[in-house]
């Protein structure tokens, strides 16, 4: 078979692949990451590369705009290509907004480092070497329930004696018991752990020094598993109807964390193998990814997935460049569809402690809710799409410089003024953004209630066959394209709004409850840096409470997971909040269909669930 | 002893909705006709009022049916191609409340005939009965939008029923029905919400409620005869229980459906035994009627007399 050279500009990567291999897999190949929201099945049209030198063949048809556009998806290599893949069609590199403050009432990390001070052996007191240590290592533990690996202790007798019986002796927790992972000189030097947030689209990472318990650094990124699908559905298909698609998420995950590792310990000055510790708060597909277990029976009825509480696994095990001996934790999860990352976040925000009654909502690409208190918590999932956090939409963009997270109808009613992260130029709309964006075109009078353009709305074009409204001229925006939003795309966000809405009335009327005995509602998401309430209400997003009642929270999977490296006290907390949370599978029935539907309007089918809303139209 | 009898009593009722205009009110038609007004669930007359009797439509084409099975033409025969003398025929012979104008001659696949063909067979039609009438397009979204305008106008002040408004296409026959003082169908898929949604949507352009006739969506005997029926019951029970926004009268298209169904079509071949697809299309119609039906749409004679005497019964008359 023929062999040709693909050239990735504007780098000037060089690939070389087999004749009919798709630009797709040539790009990924070349470690280019492209977005394929809809895994690589030609429907979204997003992976589009412009081909400036070799002839191709395209199975696409529509006009893309450019001279030589084409899907990467849908184009096959049969010569040597010179192909540029804009930075809209890539999978962006830049940081995310990153945030989360948390509590920490106790430093008892998941690798303590203490010193010993061992009395000599004499005859008469001739115990072993272990013997001796583990006696030492029990006072400070209060505990006998520790291990050692062999090959530390072929080290002990010489380690002891070379340092006078004077040694540090490094700790992990693993949960029921210790394991103590090394016995060496005295050297004071600082410890780092790792924090991991891995979410469906975004990666955050925390490097952490473990004796003081400070933040050193925070790095976020694109999940490079992007290029494999969007949602996690297109993820485990992926990962189970490809020979390799298993391996090629899990490297793509690896891969993206590395990078980060190597972002936060440039900063800080150390060598990744410094790293003795690692904890990561994902959903239970991401940590199946991540290491590397089968996730086929998550998508298949009843929903079982291999583990949601994996045990530790060393780093070694897993290809982690970080010290091969760090032990990784996962916070534990609840159910196929809620994971660590929930736990994670109950864990941060204290919702499961107190008296009154909260419901937290995670809205990431998989929403996540857990309704409760003290006494009983309740959590379901629901697919909500990666809308609000500016995917799968045309002019859609991640919470970072640069992204407009307001939008305000100027004077003459016909044009818009923006907001955006940073102040700097548009690029392009976040999820806030979005919100912003519904409520004005819906107050404004321009979309109908089922999310379609009035004939009042200004500035409508067609674009292949998609109603779709110019909200910036390129003039006014950063980059190469208008800022418009289409019909496609306000589909896309009222399902995401209608699914997190609908899992809302379905929990509260599994337990027969009112809305008004909620106390706090606890948002968290990277959507953007503020959450705004009433227009999040006016679109039926969010409950129509009072807005003091709503607190934004930012990335709690991050928060929990530090509180779990951090805490001894975090992490048996964490297992006993796992083992609380009630699990609602809501694809049991048609009660989510039929809520799903009635949400799927501005702000819902059932204006009495919105009084505020009807309240400020008849004004 | 006596076990009391316990009543329900509604807090509302449904919307009564006028079709045809006289010519006082600056129409052409004999009489009019008034649907819905229940405040009852379906013929439970000791607990409310049903003041206007179910009505009985007769399906007309623009054009001879392509689709239709020999023997179910033959009562036809004499006038399949002349639209005006088949309307004349069902309201005079068969009996036909109303007549349900099909612009199938609109069919872009068909004829693809244009906005003038339309309005002069609208004209001819309204001259030859005086009864209120339905009209319909093809179906196609373009097609509906281009050739339901044109029907509008020329059935200015006649007071018609005009459909379908679908979610995905509303508003270009909502604007030439309020334009021209017609009333709407708003079609939904057997669901209650989106019923609701399209009503919604509707009265956001400012058609009034009392010119909004429901179609739900009608599934024939074995074809789904029960999710339309359950759907129905519910969107009556919220019409019942005051929910404004689905408080309108039922249209089912009975005929279209019923006809439509494997055994009723064999049945009306040649050498088959019609009576099957008559009896089918009488149940799916009866069926309707007890789930509260205002109007139904029928293609046979037979199925028309049967039912016509079937509401006489129900209503005491």
């Amino acid at each position: 078979m023929k062999e040709y050279k693909v050239t990735f500009l504007p780098e000037g990567i060089e690939v070389y692949v087999e004749e009919g291999t798709t630009l797709l897999d040539a790009a990924a190949q070349g470690g280019i990451a492209i977005r394929a929201v809809c895994g690589g099945g030609g429907v979204c049209k997003r992976c589009i590369g412009i081909i400036h030198q070799g002839s191709y063949e395209t199975s696409n048809q529509e006009d893309l705009g450019e001279r030589g556009a084409v899907l990467c998806c849908e184009t096959l290599v049969n010569d040597n290509l010179q192909v540029e893949i804009p930075s809209t069609s890539r999978v962006e590199d830049t940081s995310v907004l990153l945030e989360g403050e948390f509590q920490l009432d106790e430093l008892a990390p998941a690798l303590q480092s203490f010193e010993l001070s061992l009395p000599e052996p004499e005859f008469g007191q001739n115990d072993s070497d272990l013997t001796r240590l583990s006696r030492g290592i029990e006072k400070i533990l209060k505990s006998k329930e520790f291990t050692f690996p062999l090959e530390e202790i072929k080290k002990i007798p010489d380690v002891l004696r070379n340092n006078q019986w004077q040694v540090e002796v490094d700790v992990a927790d693993l949960g029921s018991y210790y394991q103590v992972s090394r016995v060496k000189k005295v050297d004071n030097e600082k410890k780092y752990g790792l924090a991991v947030d891995i979410g469906t689209t975004t990666v955050v990472v925390s490097l952490i020094e473990l004796k003081s318990g400070v933040e050193e650094s925070r790095r976020g990124r694109y999940n490079k598993q992007a290029r494999y699908g969007d949602d996690i559905i297109n993820r485990i298909v992926h990962a189970v109807e490809n020979k390799n698609g298993l391996k090629e998420l899990q490297d793509a995950v690896i891969e993206t964390i590395q990078e980060l590792i190597a972002e936060v310990t440039d900063s800080a000055g150390i060598h990744p193998e410094e790293i003795l510790t690692c904890v990561c708060a994902g959903n239970t597909t991401m940590v199946h990814l991540f290491l590397g277990l089968n996730p086929r029976y998550i998508r298949l009825e009843p929903y079982v997935p291999a583990a949601t509480a994996p045990p530790p696994v060393l780093a070694k095990e897993v290809g982690l460049t970080i010290h091969p001996e760090a032990w990784i934790h996962f916070l534990p999860g609840i159910g196929s569809y809620v994971g660590g990352d929930i736990t994670a976040g109950l864990l941060a925000t204290g919702v499961a402690d107190g008296e009154g009654t909260v419901l937290f909502l995670d809205m990431g690409t998989n929403g996540e809710l857990v309704l409760g208190n003290k006494d009983w918590l309740l959590t379901c999932a629901c697919s909500a799409g990666p809308a609000f956090e500016g995917s799968g939409t045309k002019s859609g963009m991640r919470a970072k410089q640069g992204a407009v997270e307001k939008f305000i109808l100027k004077e003459d009613g016909r044009a818009f003024s923006c907001k955006t992260i940073g102040g700097g130029k548009p690029e392009g709309i976040c999820g806030t953004g979005f919100i912003s964006l519904l409520s004005t075109l819906s107050t404004g009078g321009f979309l109908d209630r089922r999310g379609g353009f009035t004939v009042e709305a200004p500035a409508i074009r067609k674009d292949d066959g998609e109603q779709e409204m110019v909200l910036l001229k390129k003039e006014n925006a950063q980059g190469k394209r208008d800022l418009v939003i289409q019909e496609r795309d306000i589909k896309n966000l009222l399902r995401a709004k209608a699914a997190i809405f609908a899992g809302i009335r379905i929990m509260l009327k599994k337990l027969d409850l009112d809305l008004a005995v909620v106390e706090k509602i606890l948002v968290a998401g990277g959507f953007g840096n503020h959450l705004p309430v009433g227009e999040a209400i006016s679109i039926g997003l969010l409950p129509d409470l009072s807005p003091d009642k709503f607190y934004f929270v930012g990335n709690t999977s991050l928060a929990g997971a530090q509180l779990y490296l951090l805490s001894r006290q975090a992490r048996k907390k964490a297992v006993e909040l796992a083992s609380r949370m009630t699990y609602l599978e809501l694809s049991e029935g048609n009660e989510f269909t039929e809520e799903f539907v009635s949400a799927m309007f501005i702000p819902h089918t059932d204006f009495s669930l919105f009084p505020s809303v009807a309240q400020k139209e008849q004004d | 002893m006596a076990i009391p009898v316990m009543k329900e009593s509604w807090q509302s009722k449904v919307l009564e909705v006028v079709l045809g205009a006289t010519p006082e009110k600056g129409g052409t038609r004999g009489k009019t006709i008034t649907i819905g007004g229940e405040s009852t669930l379906p013929y439970l007359l000791s607990e409310g009022d049903i003041p206007n009797r179910p009505q009985v439509a007769m399906e007309v084409w623009d054009i001879a049916p392509d689709n239709w099975e020999e023997q179910l033409m033959e009562p036809f025969a004499d006038v399949i191609e002349d639209p005006a003398a088949w309307a004349q025929k069902c309201v005079e012979e068969f009996g036909a409340d109303l007549v349900q104008l099909k612009l199938m001659s609109g069919d872009p696949e068909g004829e693809d005939a244009g906005p003038e063909d339309v309005e002069e067979t609208v004209k001819k039609v309204l001259k030859a009965v005086d009864v209120p009438i339905i009209i319909t397009g093809p179906g196609n979204e373009e097609k509906d939008n281009l050739l339901l305008p044109a029907a509008a106008e020329a059935s200015r002040g006649e007071n018609c029923l005009l459909g379908l408004a679908i979610e995905e296409n509303y508003r270009t026959l909502a604007a030439a029905c309020m334009a021209n003082g017609h009333n709407i169908i708003a079609t939904s898929p057997i669901d209650i919400n989106l019923c609701k949604q399209v009503n919604i949507l509707l009265s956001e352009m400012d058609v009034p409620k009392n010119r909004i006739v429901i179609d739900p969506t009608t599934g024939a005997l074995g074809y789904g005869i029960e999710y339309t029926y359950s759907i129905m019951e519910r969107i009556r029970l919220g019409a019942l229980q005051a929910d404004k926004m689905i408080a309108m009268p039922f249209l089912n298209f009975v005929g279209e459906e019923a006809w439509r169904t494997k055994e009723a079509r064999e049945s009306a071949q040649e050498g088959g035994d019609i009576r099957l697809g008559i009896s089918w299309e009488i149940l799916t119609a009866v069926n309707f009627i007890h789930a509260g039906s205002d109007l139904l749409v029928l293609r046979h004679p037979d199925s028309v007399k049967q039912i016509k005497e079937h509401i006489d019964v129900l209503m005491g008359s």
